[in-house]
């Protein structure tokens, strides 16, 4: 059956229209950020930040609208692609890039959601509402927000623009069950990475800052300096302009959760995707004794979701490990989703192999 | 406090306490040491990184196992470099000495890591849960009631509305008529681990024995044509160190027909090679569809569709008008248009002269950008052959074994060059008639027998149980004590404490505890309100 090109094109505008609504959203996060950070310099240092600024809570709420009518708009792009070229939306690069970035947003939203949404199920369930056991109360992702959806825009502005690919027919190799649960579990894993890597990034900086270390422009311009003024290096006009900037980021710094909450946050994203993972390249290997006879033959893709697994385990294993805690298992987890993104994009298109079903021309 | 918690939490995990490195000298002890060394965490780590790195330069340089023209190209452009990468084994790196000792040295540190620590669990599996701590307000999460009942029914209480929500749990008692109940549950995040761990080295079992005991090889058919599985029918046969020429089941097929079909684009679009196959030589034939991603199972082989390309019918008679060549000879697939090439040699054309035929063949023929014919499009709408002749000795009985697909024309004269459509006769000087028939389609099948496939399925589905066990089981602890009310006490009720511990993940665990507390409160008097509720 050829490609109902009308559907196609319809699915191809509301990805834009998605693109531009996750994008607005991003300011709204971004505007959340900041605008919460000047109510603190004004109030001098109140611990917390951004709760009391009423402008802040309107950015926030106009950009989780945002964020949700993006998601619509996304999905239904999703939607409108696969009836048009009558198969599974996820046959390409093209394809597989709006599917993983859909998952992104859907996590972040079910995150944003979490507290909502039990409420609503202890209401439903009628389950006592007052606590009884005091917790501390989790606080909202709304945080996350500006920092899910850039990555997001970037993804599939490079989906839309250079991996684009017209709606077609799968090649024959592609055309079996298993392209539903391999590359589905594929996309749920990798989704959910994404948003495990800005969450740990996310960690790393506030971690720093809670060590009182300067931020990374700091110590960076220091250093720089050193060699040539070492005496002068907090003396210097220049330095100090730099210090203050970096003061202003602590006030960014102070609006980000705990380190440890981020930690766990992460922790509990790549708890959820790991198996997922594995289950994707497991998947992969029964698929790939159909169709190519053996189950496992080290072609570039397998090799590489087999490096990045690797990548994962060992991010797992350092957290139970002393002295690996913390720092050094979050720069384990983002060397992993480094290796992820190879696995995606430079595995794709520039390593050939078996999985070059990139589309990409 | 937080001392307090942490030890706390540390004792939930089963993980192995880190034993001293043994100090002194001796072979004993140095091996000892080395032991402990492998066994540790920090050297797993450290093995699963490295493991990850050498994978690396496998997907970077060409490897044989993958692309072995491009190994060859890779070696012929890099006289001095490539050798010395060769020795190292960089073109095959998974089957390197070096790659070996890094997965051999994890799976030694896995065994040594695992053996302790499944003694540890089975022992922690018989254990009772541990005594409630003295001062329970001081865990992460508890909380403190008064009831008018008996410190026996709320401790029994509890005691059953833990045992029915699976925990283990145990009712003690303490001095002046204290009771407690401690409860433990979650055990099976830690069976979860060592099942996953244990299920990697079911894995690596699999792979070895397929490794041991398997085979596989290629076979190319033309339509019409059929293959019997035996050794000598495969066109590339690669056993593995065990195997023994029995183990080939004794299937046979032949292939009826052979459908390809593509999109405009040339790009294509369905597969089809129509078999007919017997399990043995004496069983009833039957028909079976062989597609990409539909192989044909025929007694622990499978058999899969792997290429195809076309085969054409050639007929040669010389100048005495005998036919003394007619075949559906094989030609090659040079690109996914399938410009293809192809040899026909004939030793015995009557005179001292033997003739060879290389050819170029076009299912659908176009001009290239050089202005030399090529194929736009892989079906068979506008097929053209282009063929040269060549005269000389074809140096067929000089002991080296030929390929069927070149003719090195070295030694040759050629005598000819034409190009053919199908039905057309090319009349060469000396009287000898090529014809081009007509064109077949032919297919390749590979054959592969993997006795150790369903061992690695079984490792790979516990793999998956296991870390789903491990990642999203929660070790949990929960304790309850209740002080009878003292003689002078003006407030005659029993004083309730109640903790829980978990590892991670505190937010469920907040919502579970409550679902406990709410119904030992039911049971055990617990009061709605006025309860204390404090955080730690």
């Amino acid at each position: 059956m050829s490609p109902n090109l009308h559907l196609a094109h319809t699915s191809d505008v509301l990805l834009t229209w998605a693109v531009f609504a996750y994008a607005f959203a991003m300011f709204g996060y971004a505007a959340e950020f900041a605008a919460g950070r000047r109510v603190q310099a004004r109030g001098g240092g109140a611990e917390v930040v951004g709760r009391g600024s009423r402008r802040a809570e309107q950015f926030g709420r106009i950009a989780v609208v945002l964020t949700f009518a993006g998601w619509a708009a996304h999905l239904s792009s999703v939607l409108t692609r696969g009836f048009a070229v009558h198969r599974v939306p996820w046959g390409n690069m093209y394809e597989f890039s709006c599917m993983v970035t859909l998952v992104a947003v859907s996590i972040f939203l079910l995150l944003l959601m979490q507290q909502p949404l039990r409420r609503i199920v202890a209401i439903a369930t009628r389950r006592p509402s007052r606590t009884v056991m005091t917790w501390k109360a989790r606080e909202s992702v709304r945080y996350l927000g500006a920092f899910v959806m850039a990555p997001v825009v970037l993804y599939l502005g490079l989906a839309g623009t250079v991996l684009y690919a017209a709606p077609g027919p799968l090649v024959p190799a592609l055309n079996s069950y298993w392209i539903k649960i391999h590359v589905v579990a594929a996309i749920t894993a990798t989704g959910a990475f994404m948003v495990s890597g800005v969450v740990t990034i996310l960690y790393l900086l506030k971690e720093r800052f809670e060590r009182g270390q300067p931020p990374l422009r700091v110590s960076l311009a220091a250093r720089l300096r050193s060699p040539l003024r070492p005496q002068r290096v907090s003396l210097g006009p220049g330095t100090a302009a730099v210090v203050e900037m970096g003061a202003a980021r602590g006030g960014l710094m102070r609006a980000l959760p705990e380190a440890a909450n981020l930690d766990r946050l992460a922790y509990r994203i790549i708890t959820f995707a790991f198996p997922i993972w594995t289950f994707a390249i497991i998947a992969g290997a029964i698929w790939a004794e159909q169709a190519w006879s053996r189950y496992w033959g080290w072609d570039p893709k397998e090799t590489w979701s087999f490096i990045t697994w690797l990548g994962y385990a060992s991010y797992l294993h350092a957290r139970a490990t002393a002295g690996w805690r913390g720092r050094r298992a979050a720069s384990l987890s983002l060397l992993a989703f480094g290796f992820l993104m190879v696995d995606y994009y430079v595995v794709n298109t520039v390593i050939t192999g078996l999985h070059s079903y990139a589309g990409v021309s | 406090m937080t001392v307090v918690e942490s030890e706390q939490s540390e004792k939930l995990s089963t993980a192995p306490e880190p034993v001293a490195p043994a100090s002194g000298s001796g072979p004993l002890r140095l091996a000892l040491r080395f032991w402990r060394q492998l066994t540790s965490m920090r050297t797993a780590l450290l093995l699963l990184a490295l493991l990850a790195l050498a994978a690396i330069p496998g997907t970077v340089i060409p490897q044989r196992g993958l692309d072995p023209v491009k190994v060859d190209n890779f070696l012929a452009n890099h006289p001095h470099l490539g050798p010395l990468m060769d020795h190292l084994s960089l073109f095959d790196v998974f089957a390197a000495p070096w790659f070996a000792a890094i997965y051999l040295l994890l799976f030694v540190s896995l065994v040594g890591c695992l053996v302790p620590r499944i003694r540890l669990h089975a022992a922690a599996l018989r254990r009772r849960p541990p005594n409630a701590p003295r001062h329970l307000m001081r865990m992460p999460a508890s909380t403190q009631w008064r009831t008018e009942a008996d410190p026996d029914d709320v401790v029994s209480a509890a005691h059953e509305v833990l045992r029915r929500s699976r925990w283990r749990a145990d009712c003690r008692d303490e001095t002046d008529g204290v009771r407690t109940v401690a409860a433990e549950k979650g055990y099976f995040r830690e069976t979860g681990n060592l099942v996953f761990h244990v299920a990697l080295l079911v894995l690596l079992v699999g792979i070895a024995l397929s490794g041991l005991y398997g085979y596989k090889g290629t076979a190319l058919v033309t339509q019409g044509g059929g293959f019997a599985n035996a050794r000598e029918a495969y066109d590339v046969f690669e056993p593995s160190r065990l195997f023994s020429d029995s183990q080939l089941a004794p299937f046979s097929f032949t292939l009826r027909k052979f459908s390809a079909t593509y999109q405009r684009s040339g790009e294509p679009a369905s597969f089809d090679a129509y078999i007919n196959y017997k399990k043995s030589p004496t069983a009833a034939a039957a028909p079976f569809d062989v597609r990409v991603n539909h192989p044909l199972d025929v007694d622990g082989a499978k058999v899969f569709l792997v290429g195809h390309g076309y085969s054409l019918i050639i007929r040669v008679s010389n100048a005495a008008g005998r036919t003394v060549y007619d075949q559906a000879t094989p030609f090659l697939p040079d690109d996914s248009l399938f410009s293809s090439h192809g040899v026909v040699k004939v030793p015995d054309l009557g005179g001292k002269a033997q003739l060879g035929l290389t050819g170029f063949f076009y299912p659908t023929a176009g001009v290239s950008p050089l202005g030399g014919l090529t194929s736009i499009y892989p079906g068979t709408e506008r097929p053209v052959l282009s063929l040269a002749a060549w005269s000389g000795n074809l140096g067929l009985d000089t002991g080296t074994p030929q390929s069927v697909y070149s003719l090195p024309v070295a030694n040759l004269k050629n005598v000819g060059v034409r190009q053919l459509t199908p039905g057309h006769t090319w009349r060469l000087k000396n009287g000898t008639r090529v014809t081009f028939v007509g064109i077949r389609q032919w297919a390749t099948f590979q054959v592969a027998h993997e006795p150790g496939k369903r061992t690695v399925l079984v490792g790979a589905v516990l793999i998956i149980a296991g870390l789903l066990a491990s990642l999203r089981v929660r070790r949990r602890r929960f304790w309850l004590r209740a002080i009878p009310a003292a003689a002078g006490d003006t407030d005659r009720r029993t004083v309730v404490t109640a903790a829980g511990l978990a590892r991670s993940d505190a937010d469920g665990f907040a919502d579970e505890l409550e679902t406990l507390l709410a119904q030992i409160g039911v049971q055990g008097g617990r009061p709605p309100s006025g309860a204390e509720g404090t955080e730690a």
